[in-house]
């Protein structure tokens, strides 16, 4: 069995720094048994004896190492209709005001930007086929990502506990999932088939940009995992995806305004967002 | 709703589009089947005919005028299946293609629950 070693200051450092590099994401020495617990993880399943050995197999990237560590680092709890209130404010005024020069049958593009395994992307599509009666006049495109491939798997395929559906009603459950067994359900082909999961690194512009422009990104609960600079970089790429006029939806705790400017700050009935300024031509 | 459930073919490029008329359909007692496009209704009709399409006018490889101007020359029952025209077309010339091309009717988008559901039954001879 692999030993459990716990890192020197300097491993520690040049881990977090690494980690730092690749996705963004800042862990101090408060963190320490979070990470090193990850470290353990990775060890015993990649067979390496030591720190060092672990560390070189990730820095060379053998078996696509980086991608497992950072799988292994994402936080991915979240569940159907979390924080409602930004889906009622999709519906009653961004909508509503995304397609106020748009025709008929145009594209309206909303990005998950961390999906996890897709309880929010699913959560905007059932949302919107309940609460948006022009639903078939505009070819609605919903992308989910996230930086962590293991969860995009699980949101392709779809199938979720209780826990993530609690805040569903039962009649929703009924009318878009199926039960498998006891306690899992598994959402229906075609809302599955209406959501593309695709990987993202949110500070990669060249991730970024691939996707195009949209209507309305939801990056919920994601850059308070960031340090400042890489929460710029972040914030400045998401601004890039943005269409003029379009806009973006954070968490509950979390402000724009104390990340960039670039942003206007819009207040609406049901919640506060965030607007790249401008108007289409 | 009768015994045996009416089915409806949905022909949408617009995959929300599709889960949206299925489940007003459905909750109103149809069955409900789906294609892309129209050369993917055909194939599917070919296999078994439907009592219902509801047809989009913008579609690839196969758009919604072209594929029910195909179908009514086709021999047999399935030239005459009823079909329900959905588009945000909205002028009149769109109107006219769709009636030449053999739309038995025509619903421009944004579409409402009760309408389709209206449209359905009275196309496919069900009472409500």
């Amino acid at each position: 069995m692999t030993e459990r070693p716990a890192l020197t200051e300097d491993e520690f450092r040049r881990l977090c720094e690494y980690l730092y590099r690749r996705t963004g994401m800042v862990f101090t020495e408060a963190k320490r048994y979070y990470v090193e617990r990850r470290v353990w993880e990775r060890m015993a399943e990649t067979g390496a004896a030591s720190f060092a050995g672990y560390f070189a197999l990730l820095r060379t990237d053998t078996r696509d190492e980086i991608q497992q560590f950072v799988n292994a680092f994402t936080v991915n709890e979240t569940y159907f209709y979390r924080e409602e209130y930004q889906l009622k404010c999709l519906t009653n005024d961004l909508m509503t005001e995304r397609v106020s020069d748009k025709q008929a049958g145009d594209p309206i593009r909303i990005w998950s930007a961390a999906c996890s395994t897709g309880e929010e992307p699913y959560s905007i599509a059932i949302w919107l086929l309940e609460n948006w009666s022009r639903v078939d006049e505009y070819f609605i495109e919903i992308v989910g990502s996230d930086i962590d491939t293991r969860v995009l798997e699980l949101a392709r395929a779809g199938t979720f506990g209780k826990r993530a559906l609690m805040r569903l009603p039962a009649e929703l459950i009924g009318k878009y999932f199926q039960e498998l067994s006891a306690e899992r359900w598994q959402i229906e082909a075609q809302l599955r088939d209406s959501v593309s999961f695709t990987p993202v690194n949110l500070v990669e512009p060249g991730q970024t940009r691939q996707h195009g422009q949209f209507d309305v990104i939801f990056c919920r609960n994601v850059l308070i995992y960031f340090d400042d600079t890489s929460r710029r970089l972040a914030a400045e790429n998401l601004y890039d995806n943005l269409l003029p006029g379009g806009f973006i939806c954070l968490g509950h705790s979390e402000s724009m305004s104390r990340i960039s400017p670039l942003f206007d700050v819009r207040r609406f009935a049901d919640a506060i967002v965030y607007q790249r300024p401008g108007t289409r031509t | 709703m009768t015994a045996v459930p009416k089915t409806v073919l949905v022909v949408d490029d617009a995959g929300l589009v599709r889960v949206y008329y299925r489940s007003i359909l459905e909750e109103a007692g149809f069955r409900v089947e789906e294609a892309l496009n129209g050369l993917e209704a055909l194939e599917i009709l070919l296999a078994r005919p439907v009592d219902l399409l509801v047809v989009d006018i913008n579609m690839p490889q196969m758009d919604g005028l072209t594929f029910l101007g195909t179908l009514r020359e086709k021999e047999g029952s399935i030239a005459s299946i009823p079909a329900l025209v959905t588009s945000t077309e909205s002028a009149d010339a769109d109107f006219a293609a769709a009636r030449a091309a053999g739309a038995n009717y025509y619903l421009v988008k944004p579409v409402e629950r009760e309408q389709l559901v209206e449209f359905a039954r009275m196309l496919c001879g069900v009472r409500s």
